[in-house]
C-alpha cells in the first residue's frame, strides 16, 4: 500500500480533523498516525495515511482543498517516499535546553543555527514570545538529542557564547534529571 | 514530552532556591591498611585512598556539569580510626590524622571523616589514644573531622566517656584559640551514630560497610521554603496538614536528584552506591536556610513557642517524602538546625529567640542535636560534659541518634561573635553559666545503665 503524509494549517475551531478523516474515509484511505498543535489561535496538523492501489495523489488534494477551504484551512499533500534502506539512528543523548530573555530579532535563528553547526536535532521545541521585559515569559525550550560523536563540552559552550551574545540565559541539562525529579 | 512546568519548576529549584547535592561522600574501609608499623600503616593508607578516590572529584564534576545541578562538596570517610589504627598511641594517632589531611588535600576533596572512636561501653587502648590526639590532631589539620560515639541505646552512656569529652573539647578549643576554638566545630559526640553518614563532621564509615561505597548527601531548605510560600501565596486557606504534604512531595523532588546523582557517580566510579540522607542541611547563604522555614510557617522565629511542633512535622514530613524517592536511605535524614552554619538560626540566637534549652528540646524531633553551639570561653569542662550527657539521654531513651558539636569559644563570653568561616559559618556565643554547676555529678562517672527500652528480643 501506498502512503501519503498530509498537513493542514489554519485557525483552530472544531470539527478540522474530523473534515480531514471524512474525507479520507470515503476515499478508502487509512489513518496511521497523526499528530496535531495549536500555537495561539493557529492550528497545525499532520496525518500519515495509507491509500488505496492506483490512488491519484492530485485528486485526494483536491477532494481535500475542496472539503477545508470553507473551513479557512489549506492543506499540502505528497506520497511518503518509501524507505529503500532506513539510515542507521545516529547515538545521541536527550537534553533539555532553555533560554529565557528579552526579545529581540534572531534569538531562534540565532540558538538554532548552533544546534544545527554541531548536527545537534531538536526533537520537540516550545517557544513562548508574549514580548516585554519580564523573563519569565520569553522563555524557549528545546527538548535535543546531542549525538555521542561530537564534542558536547565545546558545543555547549559556544551555545552559550551564542546566548550571551543574545542577551539570554540558557540552562542545558540531561533530560534525566527532569523526568527523575517529576515522574514516579 | 515535558511539560512547561516540568522544565521551568526544575530550573527554577537550581537557579533561585539553591537546589544542589549537598555532598557526595566516598567510603574507604582501611582495615585492610592494618599493620603494627605507624609508617607502613600511613603508607597503606596513603594509597588506598589515592588509588580509590583518585577519580572522585572530577567525576562528580562532570556528572553534575551533565543534569546542570552540582555537586557543591566532595568528601571522604574512613574507617574509624581508633580500630584501623588500634596498635598506635596517641602521637601516632596524630600522624596518622595528618596522613589523612594531606590525602584529603590531595584529592582536593574539603573533608574527611573518620578520625573516630565507638567507646559506648568502654574503651580499648586505640579509643584512648585517638581522644587523646583529637586537640592536637584537629588544630594542626584543616581537613580530618573526628566523631565519638559515648553512647547507645542498646549499652546505655558511658559517663567517663563524657566526662572525658569534656575535657577533650575543652582542650581543642584551648589549642585553636587563634581560630575562636575552631577545632571544635569538626568534632561531634554522639549517641546512637549511623554508620553511614555522608555529611560531616559526623562521617565515617562503619564496621559492616563494604569496602568502599558512595553516600549522597542532597539539600534543599531554600526549594522547601519557597514551596511553602508559593503554597500560601495561592491559597492562603491551606491547613497544617496540607502544608505537611507540599513538605512532603518538595522532600520528594529533592531527594530524587541525590538518588540520581549519587548512583551515576556510583556507577562511574565502579563502587557501590549506598545510601541517600535526606536532611535538610542549610548553609550560610541567603535563602538556603532552614530557620527561614519556620517563618514560612508562621512563626516569628525559630525557637519561640511552637518551634518544636514545627521541627516534628518538618522531620516527618521529609523523611516520608525522601524515603518514597529513595531506593536505600540512611545517615541521618531529619533536619538539621544548626546554629552557625544557617544565617536566620544565628541571628534566632543573637536576638535571644533560640536558647540553649529550646535548642536541647527542639532535638528530641530532630536528628542531629546541638550543632555548631557556641559557648562562653570559660566554661567548665564539667558544664560541657552536662551537656552533652543530657543530649546523649535524649537519644537513648527515645532510640534516635543525637549529638553535640560545642565550641566554647577562648577569650569571648555570651553576645560575642565567633568566626568559624565557610561552610561553617560565624555564631553569637549563647549565655551559659560559668560556675561549676555540674561538676559533682559528671565527676561520680560510670555507665549509666541501657534503658528498659533496649530490651526488644
Amino acid at each position: 500500500m501506498d502512503k501519503v503524509v498530509i498537513s493542514i494549517l489554519g485557525t483552530d475551531r472544531p470539527g478540522i480533523v474530523a473534515a480531514v478523516s471524512d474525507v479520507l474515509m470515503t476515499r478508502q484511505c487509512n489513518v496511521e498516525d497523526v499528530s496535531q498543535t495549536i500555537l495561539q489561535r493557529e492550528f497545525v496538523g499532520i496525518l500519515i495515511a495509507s491509500v488505496p492501489e492506483n490512488a491519484q495523489p492530485e485528486s485526494l488534494r483536491e477532494k481535500l482543498a475542496r472539503a477545508l477551504d470553507p473551513l479557512g484551512l489549506s492543506v499540502l499533500l505528497k506520497p511518503l517516499a518509501a524507505d529503500k534502506a532506513p539510515s542507521p539512528p545516529v547515538e545521541s543523548e536527550p537534553f533539555v535546553i532553555v533560554t529565557t530573555g528579552p526579545d529581540r530579532l534572531g534569538l531562534v535563528a540565532g540558538i538554532t543555527g548552533v544546534m544545527a553547526r554541531f548536527s545537534v536535532n531538536i526533537t520537540q521545541l516550545k517557544a513562548a514570545f508574549r514580548g516585554g521585559d519580564d523573563p519569565r515569559r520569553n522563555t524557549m525550550i528545546y527538548e535535543v538529542d546531542v549525538p555521542l560523536s561530537i564534542d558536547r563540552g565545546t558545543f555547549m559552550s559556544e551555545l552559550r557564547r551564542k546566548a550571551d551574545e543574545l542577551g539570554l540565559e540558557l540552562t542545558a541539562q540531561h533530560r534525566d534529571i527532569f523526568e527523575t525529579i517529576h515522574r514516579i | 514530552m515535558l511539560t512547561d512546568r516540568e522544565v521551568l519548576s526544575t530550573i527554577e529549584m537550581l537557579r533561585s532556591e539553591h537546589l544542589d547535592v549537598r555532598t557526595v561522600t566516598l567510603g574507604i574501609s582501611l582495615l585492610n591498611c592494618a599493620s603494627h608499623d605507624i609508617d607502613r600503616f600511613c603508607a597503606s593508607v596513603r594509597e588506598k585512598i589515592r588509588a580509590l578516590g583518585r577519580d572522585l572529584v572530577n567525576t562528580c564534576d562532570e556528572i553534575g556539569d551533565k543534569y546542570g545541578i552540582p555537586v557543591v562538596n566532595k568528601r571522604i570517610a574512613v574507617s574509624p580510626i581508633a580500630v584501623a589504627g588500634a596498635p598506635f598511641d596517641a602521637s601516632g594517632m596524630v600522624k596518622i590524622a595528618r596522613t589523612l589531611d594531606d590525602a584529603a588535600r590531595e584529592l582536593r576533596v574539603d573533608f574527611i571523616g573518620g578520625f573516630s572512636a565507638l567507646v559506648e561501653k568502654g574503651f580499648t587502648p586505640g579509643d584512648r589514644a585517638l581522644i587523646e590526639a583529637i586537640p592536637s590532631a584537629l588544630s594542626q589539620t584543616e581537613r580530618i573531622c573526628s566523631s565519638i560515639n559515648v553512647a547507645s541505646t542498646a549499652a546505655g552512656i558511658n559517663m567517663d566517656a563524657v566526662a572525658l569529652m569534656g575535657r577533650t573539647v575543652k582542650e581543642a578549643a584551648r589549642m585553636s584559640a587563634h581560630a575562636d576554638g575552631l577545632a571544635c566545630a569538626k568534632l561531634v559526640v554522639f549517641a546512637n551514630i549511623p554508620q553511614d553518614v555522608p555529611f560531616m563532621a559526623g562521617a565515617y564509615l562503619g564496621v559492616g560497610e563494604p569496602d568502599a561505597v558512595i553516600n549522597v548527601g542532597v539539600s534543599g531548605p531554600g526549594v522547601v521554603k519557597k514551596a511553602i510560600d508559593r503554597a500560601r501565596q495561592a491559597d492562603a486557606t491551606l491547613d497544617l496538614g496540607r502544608l505537611s504534604e507540599i513538605i512532603k512531595r518538595t522532600a520528594f523532588k529533592v531527594t530524587r536528584v541525590g538518588e540520581l546523582i549519587g548512583s551515576e557517580v556510583a556507577a562511574s566510579l565502579h563502587v557501590p552506591f549506598g545510601v541517600v540522607d535526606l536532611s535538610l542541611a542549610p548553609t550560610p547563604n541567603v535563602g538556603d536556610s532552614v530557620g527561614e522555614i519556620f517563618q514560612s510557617l508562621g512563626l516569628k522565629s525559630i525557637g519561640v513557642p511552637g518551634s518544636t511542633a514545627v521541627l516534628a512535622m518538618i522531620n516527618d514530613a521529609v523523611k516520608k517524602g525522601g524515603a518514597f524517592a529513595s531506593s536505600h536511605v540512611g545517615g541521618l535524614s531529619g533536619a538539621f538546625i544548626p546554629v552557625s552554619e544557617d544565617l536566620n538560626i544565628s541571628e534566632a540566637a543573637r536576638l535571644g529567640y533560640l536558647s540553649i534549652e529550646k535548642l536541647e528540646a527542639m532535638t528530641c524531633v530532630c536528628s542531629v542535636g546541638l550543632d555548631m553551639v557556641a559557648l562562653p570561653g570559660d566554661i567548665p569542662a564539667e558544664t560541657v560534659a552536662a551537656i552533652i550527657a543530657d543530649e546523649m539521654a535524649i537519644g537513648v531513651i527515645n532510640r534516635k541518634t543525637t549529638a553535640a558539636r560545642l565550641i566554647p569559644v577562648p577569650g569571648k563570653g555570651a553576645g560575642d561573635k565567633a568566626y568559624f568561616g565557610g561552610l561553617l559559618g560565624e555564631a553569637t556565643i549563647i549565655p551559659m553559666r560559668a560556675s561549676d554547676v555540674s561538676g559533682e555529678f559528671i565527676r561520680l562517672g560510670g555507665r549509666i545503665p541501657a534503658p528498659a527500652q533496649s530490651l526488644i528480643n
